[in-house]
Formats: C-alpha cells, sequence, structure tokens
C-alpha cells in the first residue's frame, strides 16, 4: 500500500480503550485549497445520493404531519436545524425492488434501484440496469471537473457467492451506473479517494509531470485499441468500444487537472481505513466536502454500508448489528432499538449537512447549491417492503428546490422513480438517452411520471 | 507461420489414427450402451485434429427409448410428481403433467431442473411417497439419457465475453511478470462477482473509474519494479482486534510471543521509520523486550517499559514507539514482536479462555498481556536508486555495456516483457509503441531506468495486458462452435490453474500450435497443477467454493464463545486450505473431501478440537482418532461449522443444511421469504426449549415448512458441533439440555449426529462430484452454467468417476470439455434475459 506524499503524516488518530479518536486534521486542510471556479457568475449544481440497506424502523420515520408544520420524527430530529433545506417524503414505493415469487429474499441485493429506478436484470451474462441520476447530473454540470463523480462506502465487497437467484453482486456493489452495462466500483479507502481528489506525487511539478505521462499513455492506447477489435465477436466488439470511450474520457479529464490550479491541502490525510465505523463514515463525508469545496467534482453516492451487512454503530446508543436488528419482528422494544441505529445514520448526515452550510461556493454556500438524497430500497425491513420506503432530501439546487416540508402521498400511488425524474427536472435535465443511445424525455427506468408537489417552488 | 501450421497438419494425422484406435477401446470398455462416438459438427478456424477418444471428453450416444420404456418412466412421474406439478396447482410454478417424453431435448431447461432435483434426493418433498429407490434411479438416468442423446446432435461449447483481469489476477501477473508483491487491495476496486465466483468474465465490467485505477496501478507498479521512490510514503498494518497474541506466531523466530507480521514493499534502499503501538491493557510484564524483524532478522530491540494502555495515557504520547532503520529496496517479510524471556504461555495461570478482546471485560480473571496493535512503516528517508532487488533482477534480462547499446538492450527487454504480459509473440508495432515511451523517459528522466519505468508502465496500461479476448474465425457462421486458437488456450490454462498469465514455456507452445495436442496439454496441466503457483486453486478456487472468504467476518459474540479469537479463526482457515490442497497434491478422490480420516492442527487448533500432544504454531497433519471420527470431512471443519455461525449466540442448523444443500448435494435451496417471526418468539408455557424444538414449532407454518423439512434436518444432525466449531454434548454448557442429534432426512434415512449424517450423504456422492465439476467449469471458463452445458458436465463427470474422482481427473477432464477448448460464433453475450 504505497502512497506519495510530500510530507509524513503525523499522528492522525490515537488509539484508546477500544475507541478510535480521530483528530480533525481535514479542518487544517481547509486554508490551503483554492476552488477551481468559485464565480457567482456561473453558479454550479452538484447532488450526493446516499443509501443504506434495511430500510427505516415503522412508526419512527415518518414526521406526525403534512406540509409546513411537520414535525421532525425521532430519526429524522437531527435535520431539524437544516428545517428550511429538508424535506421528507412519507409513502413512496419502489416496485423495481421487489422479489418475485421465484426469487424470496433475493431483494436484499437491489441497492443499485435507488438512483436508477430500474429494475436488475436477472441472468443477464452481463449485469444490466439503467443510467442512474447521479451520472445524469455529473454529465450536465461535471463535464470540465477533475473528476467527474465519486462512489464512497465504507464496506469493502470482497465478496462470494451468487448474490442470489442469477443476479450479479454489482446489483448491491454499486449504486452509481454510467450506463445501463457501467457500474461504477465503490471505493472505501479513504486514502485512496484523497489521491483521486488530488493526485499522486509529492509536488505541483511531479503531480503535473505525472499527469502529462498519463494522457500521453491514454492517447497511445486509443490507437491501441484501434487496431485490436479484429475478429471480435459483435458483442466484444461494443465493450471495446466502451472501453475506448473511457479513455478518452479519462484522458480529457487528466487535461483538464493539468489545467487545473488545485492545491493540494496541508496537513495530515488519511492512511486507509479506519477500524471505527464511525471515524469512517465522518472521514468519507469530510472528503466529499472536500470535494466539492475544491469543485473538484459534482456529484458523489455514498453507500453506508453493504446489504445484509452486520456492522453495528455503539454511537447510536444501540449496540445490535445492522441485518439482525433490522429483522425487529414488529416488536416494539426491538423497533426502538432499529430506530437508533437509523437516527445515527440520520446524525451523520447532519454533520455532513452543517459542514457544507460552512462552505462559501460563489454567491452562497455549498448547501444551497447542492442536493442530498438519502435513501433505502426497503420501508419495514423486517417484511421485505418496498412500499413506504424512507426519503430524506436536503438541499437547495441553487434556489429551484423548496425546503420546510413533508410530502405524504397515499398508499400505493406514487413511486420514487417518479421523485428521480422530478429531481432531474429540479436539475434542468429533461431527456437522456436511453440504452439504444435513443433520446428519451422525461422516464427513467420504470418511472410513470412525475412527482409534482416536489417541484413547486 | 507456415512451420507451425505444417506441423499442425501432420498432427492431425497421427491423431485421426490414434483416435480410431483408442475410440474402438472405449467403446469396448463401456458397454452395450455405446454406439460409435457421434461425429462432431464441422469445426471452423484451426482444422484441427479429431482428437484421440481418451484425450477428450466422449459422449456417448444412446439409442432412443422405445415405447414401453416411455410409458414406464411416463407412469412414475404421473404417479409422483403430478400430484403437485400439476396444471392447476403449478407448484413452484412448475408443471409436468402432459410433458412429452418424446422430447425432452427440446425441452432441456425444464428437464435439467428435474434431473437435478432427482440427483440431489430432495424431491418428492418429505412425507410424500417416493418410488423404491431402483425406479426413482431408473427415471433420472432414463431423462439424463434423453437430455444427454440430444445434445450429442446439438454441440454447444457456448462463449465466454472478453475477461478483463480481476484483482487476484492483476496481482498474480505483476508477481509473475515482475517478481513483485503488491497489495492490489490498494490499488484497484473489488469485482463484482456473479455464480459464485469473482472471475465471471460478463461481471467484470469496464467502466472509467477502474481504468482510472489500472492507469495509476500501472504508474506505482512500474515505479515499484524499476523506478525508486523519492518521497517518503507510508503503509499502516493493523493487528485484529480479536487477536490474542499470547502465543507464538507461526513464522516468526521461536522465542517470540504474539506481535504482528506483514510482507512489505521498500521502494528505495533508504531508512525507514517503523512505529509501533501497544494495544495491552493488562499486566505489565518487568523486563519486556520488543524487536522488529526485516526477513527474520533482528533490525531493533526496544526496551518496553509498559507505554500506553497498560499505564494509561500520559501526555508524553500514546504509547508509539519509533525507530529507524536502514533497509535494502524489494519486498520483505516485517514483523513487530515481543521477546518471550520472562513470560511464559500463561499454560499454568489462571486463565480460562483464549479471546483477549475487550468484551471480556465481564469475565474474571482474564489477562490482557502487552499486545501490539499496528505496524506503521514510512519512508524511504534518504532514498538511493536500488543496485539490486528481485524485480530488477527479473526485469533487466539485459544490462546496457560498450558492446550493448542502450537501445539494443531495452528493446530486448520490452520484447519480453510484452510477450508475457500480452501472453503472446509480440510484433514490431507492439515494441515499437513500447520503446517511444523508453526514449521519452530515457530522455526526461535522465537514466535507462527512467526509460524502462515509463515503458513498463504503458505496457501495464495496455489493453492488451488487462483484457483477455479470444477472436472469431472469419469465415465461420453464427452458432457455430469453433476451436479458441492454442495461444488462447495458454491463457486459458493460466487463468484457470493459476490466477495468472502463461509463463514461456506456455506461450512458446502456444504460438507453435502444439499445446493442443492432447499428449502436450496432459503434460502441461501436470506441470502447471505440480508447480507451486497451482496455490491459486487453494486461494482462489478452494476459497470462494468454500466460503472461506467470509471467515474473516465470522465473529461469533465473545460473551457465548469466549475462546473464539483471531488465532482460532486463522487456524480454521489455515485447516480448511491445508486440507483441500491436499487432496489436490496428493491427487487423491475429491470424495476424500467429505470423508478424509485426516486433518491439519497447531496447539491451538488441537486445543479447540481436543486432540492431545500437540505443541507449537506451525500445523502438522495428524490421523483423526475414532473418537474424532465426526472431524471428518468439510463437514467436521471448523471453517464450516463457523462460517455458518449466527446471530452471535448459537448454531444455525438452517445455514448448516444450506450450506451442505448448496455444496454438496448442488441443490440451493430458496432463499426465506421476508416477515419471518423471529425465533424468540417461539415459546411454550413454562417449558425450556432447547433450539430444535423451538424451530420445531417454528416452522410449523406452512409457508416455511416445505424447504425448512429438507434443510433443518441435516443441520440437527450437526448440532453436537457448536458454531465455534467446539463438540458439545449439551446445549447451554454443564448444566443444559443434551443435544438431539437424531433426525429423517429429507430421503427417510435415519441419522443419529454428524458421523451419521456424513455417511447417509454418501449415498449422494455422484451428486457432489457433479456439483464440483459444475462449479470447477465455471471456474474455469468464466462464466455461469446454463442447461446447455450440463450434458458436459455429465461427461465430465463420468470420465472422472471412471479414474476414481481423483483431482487431477477432473481438472484434466474440464481442460478437454469442448466447454474450455471451443466458442460458438455469435454468442456475443448481448444476449440478456428479462424478468
Amino acid at each position: 500500500m504505497f502512497v506519495s506524499k510530500k510530507f509524513i503524516p503525523r499522528r492522525t488518530f490515537l488509539r484508546g480503550a477500544g475507541i478510535t479518536l480521530a483528530l480533525p486534521f481535514l479542518e487544517s486542510m481547509v486554508p490551503a485549497l483554492t476552488p477551481l471556479r468559485l464565480s457567482a457568475a456561473a453558479p454550479v449544481r452538484r447532488f450526493v445520493g446516499i443509501w443504506h440497506p434495511h430500510g427505516a424502523a415503522p412508526g419512527y420515520w415518518s414526521p406526525t404531519k403534512e406540509g409546513r408544520d411537520f414535525e421532525f420524527s425521532f430519526i429524522t430530529k437531527p435535520l431539524e436545524p437544516f428545517r428550511n433545506r429538508t424535506v421528507l417524503i412519507s409513502g413512496l414505493d419502489m416496485p423495481e425492488a421487489f422479489a418475485t415469487d421465484e426469487e424470496p429474499g433475493g431483494d436484499h441485493a437491489r441497492g443499485a434501484v435507488l438512483l436508477s429506478g430500474a429494475r436488475p436484470r436477472r441472468n443477464a451474462v452481463s449485469p444490466y440496469l439503467g443510467v442512474t441520476v447521479d451520472q445524469l447530473i455529473a454529465q450536465k454540470y461535471g463535464q470540465d471537473t477533475i473528476l467527474s463523480s465519486l462512489q464512497l462506502g465504507v464496506e469493502d465487497s470482497g465478496n462470494y457467492g451468487n448474490c442470489n437467484w442469477g443476479y450479479s453482486c454489482a446489483y448491491t456493489n454499486s449504486i452509481s451506473w454510467v450506463s445501463p452495462t457501467q457500474p461504477l466500483p465503490t471505493q472505501v479507502n479513504p486514502r485512496v479517494v484523497f489521491e483521486r481528489l488530488f493526485g499522486d506525487g509529492s509536488s505541483t511539478e511531479e503531480r503535473r509531470n505525472g499527469r502529462k505521462q498519463n494522457a500521453s499513455i491514454l492517447d497511445s492506447v486509443t490507437k491501441e485499441l484501434a487496431g485490436f477489435k479484429n475478429n471480435l465477436g459483435e458483442g466484444d466488439k461494443a465493450r471495446l468500444d466502451t472501453y475506448v470511450d473511457n479513455v478518452r474520457e479519462l484522458e480529457r479529464r487528466i487535461k483538464i487537472a493539468m489545467d487545473s490550479s488545485l492545491q493540494e491541502p496541508t496537513g495530515d490525510v488519511p492512511f486507509g481505513l479506519p477500524e471505527s465505523k464511525h471515524v469512517h463514515f465522518r472521514l468519507m463525508y469530510d472528503l466529499m466536502a472536500l470535494a466539492f469545496e475544491g469543485d473538484i467534482t459534482r456529484a458523489a453516492t455514498f453507500m453506508l454500508g453493504r446489504d445484509l451487512s452486520g456492522s453495528s454503530f455503539p454511537e447510536s446508543g444501540f449496540t445490535g448489528g445492522w441485518h439482525g436488528s433490522s429483522h425487529h419482528g414488529d416488536k416494539p422494544d426491538n423497533v426502538m432499538n432499529y430506530s437508533k441505529i437509523n437516527r445515527y445514520h440520520v446524525q451523520n448526515l447532519a454533520y455532513f449537512v452543517d459542514k457544507l452550510s460552512k462552505i462559501p461556493d460563489g454567491d452562497g454556500t455549498v448547501l444551497d447549491h447542492i442536493l442530498i438524497y438519502k435513501g433505502s430500497n426497503m420501508g419495514n425491513s423486517h417484511r421485505h417492503a418496498h412500499e413506504k420506503v424512507p426519503v430524506v432530501l436536503v438541499g437547495g439546487i441553487d434556489g429551484t428546490f423548496k425546503g420546510n416540508r413533508h410530502l405524504v402521498f397515499p398508499d400505493n400511488t406514487q413511486r420514487t422513480s417518479n421523485m428521480l425524474v422530478s429531481l432531474l427536472h429540479l436539475y434542468g435535465i429533461d431527456q437522456w438517452l436511453d440504452d439504444k443511445g435513443k433520446a428519451m424525455t422525461g422516464k427513467l427506468g420504470s418511472s410513470t411520471g412525475r412527482l409534482e408537489p416536489l417541484e413547486m417552488v | 507461420m507456415p512451420s507451425g501450421r505444417s506441423a499442425t497438419r501432420w498432427l492431425i494425422l497421427t491423431f485421426a489414427i490414434l483416435s480410431i484406435t483408442s475410440l474402438v477401446r472405449i467403446q469396448g470398455q463401456s458397454g452395450a450402451n455405446t454406439a460409435a462416438a457421434p461425429r462432431p459438427p464441422a469445426v471452423a478456424h484451426r482444422p484441427s485434429a479429431p482428437q484421440p477418444a481418451a484425450a477428450r471428453v466422449v459422449r456417448t450416444t444412446i439409442a432412443a427409448p422405445d415405447a414401453a420404456a416411455l410409458a414406464k418412466q411416463r407412469a412414475l412421474i404421473d404417479k409422483y410428481c403430478v400430484t403437485c406439478h400439476n396444471a392447476r396447482l403449478k407448484t413452484a410454478n412448475f408443471s409436468l403433467e402432459g410433458a412429452d417424453l418424446g422430447t425432452i431435448g427440446d425441452n432441456a431447461e425444464t428437464w435439467e431442473k428435474v434431473v437435478r432435483k432427482l440427483r440431489a434426493g430432495v424431491m418428492p418433498p418429505p412425507d410424500i411417497p417416493r418410488p423404491a429407490l431402483g425406479d426413482y434411479d431408473a427415471l433420472r438416468d432414463f431423462l439424463e439419457a434423453e437430455l444427454d442423446r440430444h445434445a450429442a446432435g446439438h454441440r454447444n461449447p457456448g462463449a465466454v465475453v472478453l475477461h478483463r483481469l480481476n484483482r487476484i489476477e492483476y496481482a498474480n501477473a505483476i508477481r509473475d511478470l515482475l517478481d513483485l508483491e503488491v497489495d492490489v487491495t490498494a490499488l484497484l476496486p473489488p469485482d463484482d462477482a456473479a455464480h459464485g465466483f469473482d472471475n465471471i468474465a460478463g461481471s467484470l465490467t469496464i467502466s472509467p473509474t477502474l481504468l482510472e485505477s489500472y492507469t495509476s496501478a500501472a504508474a506505482r507498479v512500474s515505479r515499484m519494479a524499476v523506478g525508486y521512490w523519492k518521497t517518503p510514503t507510508e503503509a499502516t498494518y493493523l493487528a485484529s482486534s480479536d487477536a490474542s497474541q499470547n502465543m507464538h506466531l507461526d513464522g516468526l523466530p521461536l522465542g517470540t510471543r504474539g506481535g504482528i507480521k506483514s510482507r512489505h514493499d521498500f521502494p528505495a534502499d533508504g531508512e525507514y521509520r517503523f512505529e509501533i503501538q501497544n494495544f495491552g491493557i493488562g499486566s505489565f510484564i518487568p523486563g519486556q523486550k520488543l524487536e522488529i524483524l526485516v526477513d527474520g532478522e533482528r533490525a531493533h530491540l526496544f526496551d518496553y517499559k509498559g507505554v500506553g494502555l497498560s499505564v494509561g495515557m500520559t501526555s508524553d504520547g500514546d504509547g508509539t514507539l519509533t525507530a529507524v532503520v536502514p533497509v535494502k529496496a524489494g519486498s520483505h517479510v516485517v514483523a513487530a514482536t515481543f521477546v518471550q524471556d520472562n513470560f511464559r504461555p500463561s499454560l499454568d495461570m489462571i486463565r480460562q479462555y483464549d479471546r483477549k478482546s475487550l468484551e471480556n471485560n465481564s469475565i474474571p480473571q482474564i489477562e490482557y498481556y502487552p499486545a501490539i496493535g499496528f505496524l506503521r512503516i514510512s519512508g524511504p528517508f534518504n532514498p538511493q536508486r536500488p543496485e539490486d532487488s528481485r524485480s530488477r533482477r527479473k526485469i533487466f534480462s539485459c544490462k546496457p555495456s560498450p558492446t550493448l547499446a542502450e537501445e539494443t538492450c531495452a528493446r530486448q527487454i520490452m520484447s519480453t516483457l510484452a510477450r508475457r504480459a500480452y501472453r503472446r509473440p509480440v510484433t514490431a508495432s507492439d515494441v515499437s509503441t513500447l520503446m517511444t515511451f523508453y526514449a521519452d523517459g530515457r530522455k526526461t528522466g535522465g537514466t535507462f531506468e527512467d526509460g524502462i519505468e515509463l515503458g513498463l508502465r504503458r505496457l501495464l496500461a495496455s489493453p492488451q495486458f488487462l483484457v483477455r479476448v479470444e477472436r472469431e474465425p472469419p469465415n465461420a457462421a453464427p452458432g457455430q462452435p469453433f476451436r479458441i486458437t492454442d495461444l488462447e488456450l495458454a491463457s486459458r490454462l493460466s487463468f484457470f490453474l493459476w490466477s495468472s498469465i502463461p509463463d514461456d514455456q506456455l506461450i512458446s507452445l502456444g504460438a507453435q500450435g502444439r499445446l493442443s495436442n492432447p499428449v502436450v496439454l496432459e503434460q502441461q496441466v501436470k506441470r502447471m497443477l505440480a508447480d507451486r503457483k497451482s496455490a491459486a486453486m487453494v486461494n482462489n478456487f478452494a476459497q470462494q467454493l468454500l466460503y472461506l472468504r467470509n471467515l474473516k467476518a465470522t465473529s461469533p459474540d465473545g460473551v457465548y464463545y469466549p475462546s473464539w479469537d483471531d488465532e482460532l479463526r486463522q487456524a480454521y482457515q489455515k485447516e480448511a486450505e491445508l486440507f483441500f490442497e491436499s487432496i489436490m497434491r496428493e491427487d487423491r478422490s475429491v470424495l476424500d473431501l467429505l470423508t478424509a480420516d485426516y486433518t491439519f492442527v497447531n496447539e491451538r487448533l488441537a486445543r479447540q478440537y481436543g486432540i492431545p500432544n500437540i505443541y507449537g504454531s506451525h500445523f502438522r497433519r495428524v490421523t483423526l482418532p475414532p473418537e474424532l471420527d465426526y472431524r471428518r470431512g468439510l463437514l467436521g471443519k471448523g471453517a464450516f461449522l463457523s462460517v455458518t455461525w449466527t446471530q452471535n449466540f448459537r448454531t444455525s442448523p438452517v445455514k448448516r443444511g444450506v450450506w451442505v444443500l448448496e455444496n454438496i448435494l448442488g441443490t440451493p435451496p430458496p432463499e426465506p421469504p421476508p416477515n419471518v417471526p423471529p425465533l424468540e418468539d417461539t415459546k411454550e408455557e413454562g417449558k425450556i426449549l432447547t433450539l430444535r424444538e423451538q424451530m420445531t414449532l417454528h416452522r410449523r407454518a406452512p409457508t416455511c415448512a416445505g424447504c425448512h423439512k429438507i434443510m433443518d434436518p441435516i443441520g440437527f444432525a450437526l448440532d453436537n458441533l457448536d458454531a465455534d466449531g467446539k463438540y458439545r454434548a449439551k446445549q447451554g454448557g454443564e448444566g443444559g439440555v443434551p443435544i438431539d442429534a437424531k433426525v429423517d432426512l429429507f430421503d427417510g434415512q435415519h441419522v443419529d449426529g454428524p458421523s451419521g449424517l456424513r455417511n447417509a450423504l454418501l449415498r449422494y456422492s455422484p451428486q457432489f462430484t457433479r456439483m464440483f465439476v459444475e462449479k470447477m467449469l465455471t471456474y474455469a471458463t468464466g462464466r455461469g452454467m446454463e442447461y446447455t452445458d450440463m450434458p458436459t458436465i455429465r461427461a465430465i463427470t463420468s470420465a472422472a468417476a471412471r479414474d476414481q474422482n481423483r483431482f487431477s481427473a477432473i481438472v484434466m477432464a474440464v481442460v478437454k470439455s469442448d466447454q474450455f477448448q471451443m466458442r460458438v460464433k455469435g454468442d456475443d453475450g448481448s444476449r440478456n434475459t428479462t424478468n
């Protein structure tokens, strides 16, 4: 695990009696960051999609009242300081995530539905889903940033097994898909993320030189690929076309990075996988904030765990494992315990939101321009219900998104894929290409329309 | 290569003659049922030899059954299957009512499902009448024969899509190409598994992020191999939080206790800083010393003064010990460990449990000895370009000299590397591309090495290195099967048996068109299995097959299982690996995986299993005495018993049942439906229930009973073996309830305990071999098996059975199968089933 840095990281954490204390090292980096473009004339829009497995504790998630006068529920309470930027939605379904009668329990491997609104394809030679909203937003707003998007997680998939019923593990390993056939890998190592953001090398000179060499290597690779396609099957030719596109895109981004005046932050850098989940969550949120602050990217996704994760979160006040506790049997005590885990994850989100609200960005803060969607592919996880999934939206999308609302939809009337279409609309995106490269207006995955109340300003 | 082609022709002639003679021999052996081997459909591309029957998996043709035979099987199906699987009930979405037995081959997908259930003996379900065993087997054999008869006329080897190197293959390729061990988890993202393995071509997708990783990996790897790190880098190795460190660690010098050990790459000659932090919170041992080792040699000795948590945090620091040590470039095994001078392992101390970790605080009399929390290595400081390292020896096949121009030498180095990395003879254009980068690096960096470094970096970023492709003959018609080239075969072989690139010998044989020669092929497979690199069959294939990768996350609660710790986890893993490896290296029958009367233990594991007189941390083979009969085979191994843990505090008969159904009987049951009431809700007034009684009540729910009647009895028979792998007579300790391990299995066999279960499952040993073959063929080809592959899987299984199911016989039959050596044109992977 070798990583080049211009200094030796000092002590980054103290190891105590089973507790790992993170020093607030990322704060020290902030002064050195020089955002690429902070002009009010060019407002930027950003997006973060956060997925968590295992739904939310029934009775503890939905606020009691509808509309502007809602009261934060136990789980969502930590967001209260950001009331004006927050929309909570109750009553949405995620029908694409259901398991059929032939695949009971298979619905654990459906995280990828969150941002695609599409149903994973079974027994496909290669995984096949749909483009995700973070990628559509990145395509529109992130063409000129060093990175198109970031995909973060905290649990390495180091996977095994079938992921059940002939479904590829891609549907559970990745919630960000750049096309129906291209899941983007999730990065769990904070150190590696840091290097993606700031490059590899010990000085501006060295970093620049490294990028120049990469650009020339990729240019040469593109030429090599041209002759590589001879006598391949049609499917493999198409795969190589994707390869070529990816190489060109990478080359383009490297050239952007070469032209950028971004300074590497000074101070300690994260050095690998933290042992404490708590530290890990905070670090990943810090890195995302850093990426937005430096305008290194416009879109990110974050997986708070893997499906069936047994992680426990002592900081939540409850020590049970995640998946185990999510099968609470609808018993009051168990449900209450489970709600603590849910609330804990909202607390971390609030930490992130607070951070963003303090980072200047053009005429306002990063929070003003961003939208964060945190959700799950399950509602009542004990029943594996995909109805009434928890939806948290926080941000402003540059003035087009209105907070301070609790939207409630009657049972079995609305689906999250319609919400995704409306979100895209708020970003000014109404048309995209379907999997055959044909222009598609207003339909994403299995959406049936839009979620109009969300679009009200 | 005209010479190669004429050699091929010559071989064709020879084998044509050979094949006739051996066909006759095979027919003689296999009896009246066997007619002449069918002539395969025209094979395009390389006009390869019709191979001798002994060298490829023989498919036999069987005469079509007569009307009487059909009627008899029809009656059996109507009587025993159609009761549930009829048009009205459609149990499990499946009807056999009126299904035409005359056209079984046309409905192969359906009938293969039936055959699979019959092979595992799980249909009809428990409590439903079954035909007599003879009739049962005859029906199954009839169906299989019909399916195989049809398949013989419809050759379909399938096709695998282009295959990106996965993370493990990449690491192995770097090892074999550059003699460099890299921590690939820091270089590349994990791969998406499918069909039980992470080397499935279709699932190894390509994305910009991934290419970015490969590009930056190329820069790092080439620098580590050729260049040197001018700026300090850092790596931290953490000890597992439930590691005890009270005993000697295997691989460290005798007379040391605990510690941490890891392989680390030092990227330059220079000084490196080692930092160690202590985690122990218990007894401070006066005079304790702690040492740093590099390749087993002491590099530094600390006086250990009870720092860190053992004396409480002070303002002086957090207890980190620091030393700066000069180290030569290259990959070294580094370790930090305690010198065991005045501390003996606690054999004579009051200490009940092995586990160290903190949740045992509630348990009295537990001691904490100083333990190492992490080892951090940073450097180099004052780096020097290394004069010598393993990688440099491997890469620099020449050195520029007055008689050898730099460019000539560079060309030689680049050509040699490219041939290995691209897995084929190099072309002028390959070399000229790389030489452009060599020249650039030579110019900007200023040295010959800088040129080689940049050339290597370009090579490692090449799609020809990162992606395996197999080309189609231009003249082949869609749907036509054809042989892959010998060079493509060389890659298939090496990625199957080594999880890595082919070596020079394989590439040469492939380039000469000699590899598909059955005699050569057999020699090569034997050579490859004997090579150290075939360890990949254990640490890649077997690890995934046996779910050993899940052991990392297996952690029964310390309060219920105070003896569970990292040493035990690692011992279980090692035992299972050594066990599998013994089957492979000694070329035993794979059925020995179920029955072998030996295992491998070290002191820690022997204590867990109750085997006396085993001391020390190294593993050795022991024969299991009669009283440990239940430890025989996989079902008695801690890895299996603990990886099926659940809920932290008990065994999971269900998970064990599922494991057996999937990995022994090859019929995975469906996942549980959601909304299952928790087990703790299952109560009966005024009575303490055993787990088994609870579960019996629990599965009265009709939706659950169907599958649980099959799974649970398997698990109950194993319940004498606890979730941490320990034997127990009672549930709940000494005062607990006796375990009742008497069960009626799904097929009506009465069984008592683990040994009884193992013997009962032997009835299905042919199915075990078939399952093993299916998984191996999945892994070998890198694609999921479909119903069209089942005839080949059966043929491989029969071929292996004729050779006592020996491990090498299965490998050989897999390698010789159409599935491994052929493709079909037009199956381009764009096919996608929808729901």
